[in-house]
């Protein structure tokens, strides 16, 4: 491997404080993310991806906490960073734009507060500097009428101008790491593959390392170069995109690979897999995926699968493989 | 400025009805002339006196002729002070809403920070004390705790005069004792509508940008959590009126509550009307600017 890993992330646990004592959501999470790359991490709700993402920003709701495990950021140890220090990097060195555009920009201050507010904050510019860089980042992600837009208000926008305005903030102060959680999720099918196609231009043209979060395999293929798959707070797969599309080899990859319906085979019903992710509360025994997997025998609800090194990038956990 | 005439036009029923429960209640509750003359009246001069008065007339026609005069801006005589009843009262006016200023300003003072405060630490031992504080400010009758304030800080430590409108020391416990239960009020609102926002994606975008805590919660969050309490707290302008009849009973402040308190046990009905319609013309105006603040504070909402 020639890239130099931008991120690391090692056993990363996170836990959250509910009536009923600790719920660990994600347990033993360990990936990196290299320079220039776009990771895509894959799952159902409640696999732990956003919760992940939250870790590594540092913006966990309060009664959540990383309780193990490291996070290393260009050779900083994120958990070792001081509140001071880890906001210096947010919106800045690491940057997230949401789900939902509809909510994630404030209602009461319009598009150019929002944007030259970053913008101020991190490079310490002035106001009216700033605004000219924020006219600059709109157009860049491809709003028409950059001037008049900076004086709107986020209701005044449609769905998807709001998520290129979010993007726009998200890379107002250059950042190293763009997480991207479900970008494309709440928009129309056209405007997802507008997004999509700017995020991808965009990452062509800066070095800006991007991790995406989905349950959206088309959007994987569409973007990412490497995938994660999650469940249940674990990672179970992880293969360069061809290669996982090719050959996917845990079982709940298999599943979501069939789960996606094809053209030109008339089928009377979709593969779907069957039942939900466990509660985190109630986790299975043995390997977490059994009670919902075809290939599940009497040792899986007993021994709880490494993650096995199949090849050089292609990583699986299951006994079955 | 459509939409400001049109809801000004909407006023003009509610002025009406109004007038119209405020004329007949003063005038069901007892008789003015026992209380004008002197026990010794003989039937005769109290009949001549409900004469000139024009008490005789049937009640619909006193109503008429009250508000013909109304329409010109005349809202009649005092019984009491023999003089014109409107300017009896502007002249106490000035005091109410000194009162009335001081009182919100102690209650802002007050909320803001121990809303915000009570919501970041919501469930700790410090929201219960002030969430608890605030239900015992709202339960606290003002009476009680103005006199209350007045032997603590007037009789035993002798810091604020008792009563009386002389300088801006003498605002002080008055104020307090007022905007203690709109503090409470406020607080509580502040508290749940902060809440609310705190739980929002956008609060979530903020500190992804890397905003300190305080920029998030003070600028961020507070500004929308802003927009139900200063809609909510104007419409609380009748509350604060009423708090005013009270307050300047107890602290003998020299306003138009206590004028009006006056008027109603000496059945001065002119100034009694004309004290009302005062009061009915600022709720109503505050209710207007309750909303157009709303419309100011919230972009969503649209000019028509």
């Amino acid at each position: 491997m020639a890239a130099t890993k931008l991120m690391e992330v090692e056993d990363l646990k996170v836990r959250f404080k509910t009536e009923n004592g600790y719920v660990s959501t994600v347990n033993g999470v360990t990936f990196s993310i290299l320079e220039g790359e776009t990771l895509a991490i894959v799952g159902e709700s409640g696999s732990g991806k956003s919760v992940t993402s939250l870790a590594l920003m540092g913006i966990l709701p309060s009664n959540g906490e990383v309780y193990e495990g490291e996070m290393t950021f260009k050779d900083k140890d994120l958990r070792k960073l001081s509140k001071k220090e880890y906001r210096g990097l947010r919106g800045k060195e690491i940057s997230m734009i949401f789900q939902e555009p509809m909510t994630a920009l404030n209602p009461v201050f319009t598009i150019g507060f929002q944007l030259r507010e970053t913008i101020i904050l991190h490079f310490k510019m002035k106001k009216e500097q700033a605004h000219q860089r924020g006219i600059e980042m709109l157009q860049l992600v491809g709003i028409p009428d950059a001037e008049k837009v900076m004086t709107r208000f986020p209701h005044q926008l449609s769905g998807g101008m709001r998520q290129r305005v979010m993007i726009a903030i998200a890379l107002s102060c250059n950042p190293s790491l763009l997480i991207a959680d479900e970008p494309t999720t709440a928009l129309d099918v056209t405007i997802q593959a507008q997004i999509l196609t700017l995020m991808r231009n965009l990452k062509k043209n800066s070095n800006t390392s991007i991790m995406i979060i989905t349950h959206d395999l088309g959007v994987v293929a569409e973007i990412a170069d490497r995938v994660i798959v999650m469940y249940a707070g674990e990672v179970v797969e992880e293969a360069p995109v061809y290669e996982l599309f090719e050959n996917p080899m845990h079982p709940y990859t298999k599943g979501l690979m069939a789960s996606i319906p094809k053209v030109h085979d008339v089928v009377d019903d979709l593969y779907s897999i069957e039942g939900t992710v466990p509660n985190p509360a109630d986790m299975p025994a043995g390997c977490k995926f059994h009670p919902r997997c075809p290939l599940a025998s009497a040792e899986c609800t007993k021994i709880r699968p490494e993650l096995k090194q199949m090849n050089e990038q292609h990583a699986v956990r299951c006994i079955k493989v | 400025m459509k939409y400001l005439i049109q809801n000004l036009l909407k006023t003009i029923p509610v002025f009406i009805l109004i007038s119209l429960i405020v004329f007949v209640l003063v005038r069901v509750t007892g008789d003015p002339v026992s209380l004008l003359l002197p026990e010794t009246a003989t039937d005769a001069e109290r009949e001549s006196l409900r004469e000139s008065l024009g008490f005789n007339d049937p009640l619909y026609m006193q109503y008429l002729h009250y508000m013909s005069d109304v329409v010109r801006g005349d809202f009649g005589e005092s019984l009491r002070y023999n003089t014109d009843a409107l300017a009896i009262i502007l002249e106490r006016l000035p005091a109410t809403l000194e009162l009335a200023i001081a009182s919100m300003i102690v209650a802002i003072l007050i909320a803001i920070p121990l809303g915000i405060l009570s919501a970041m630490k919501r469930n700790t031992f410090l929201d219960l004390f002030i969430t608890g504080g605030a239900v015992l400010g709202k339960a606290m009758p003002s009476f009680w705790l103005g006199i209350m304030l007045i032997l603590l800080l007037s009789v035993v430590f002798q810091i604020f005069p008792v009563s009386g409108r002389d300088s801006l020391m003498h605002l002080v416990l008055p104020a307090i004792t007022l905007g203690t239960g709109i503090a409470a009020e406020m607080t509580r609102l502040i508290r749940s509508s902060m809440l609310e926002i705190l739980g929002q994606d956008f609060v979530r975008t903020a500190r992804s940008k890397g905003l300190r805590e305080a920029v998030v919660v003070n600028i961020h969050a507070f500004r929308n959590a802003l927009i139900p309490v200063v809609t909510i707290m104007a419409l609380q302008t009748s509350t604060l009126i009423g708090g005013t009849l009270i307050t300047e009973t107890v602290f003998a402040w020299p306003g138009m509550g206590q004028l009006l308190v006056q008027a109603v046990n000496l059945r001065d009905m002119a100034v009694v009307q004309a004290a009302t319609f005062l009061i009915a013309f600022f709720v109503i105006l505050s209710n207007l600017l309750a909303d157009l603040l709303y419309r100011l504070l919230d972009p969503r909402i649209k000019y028509n």
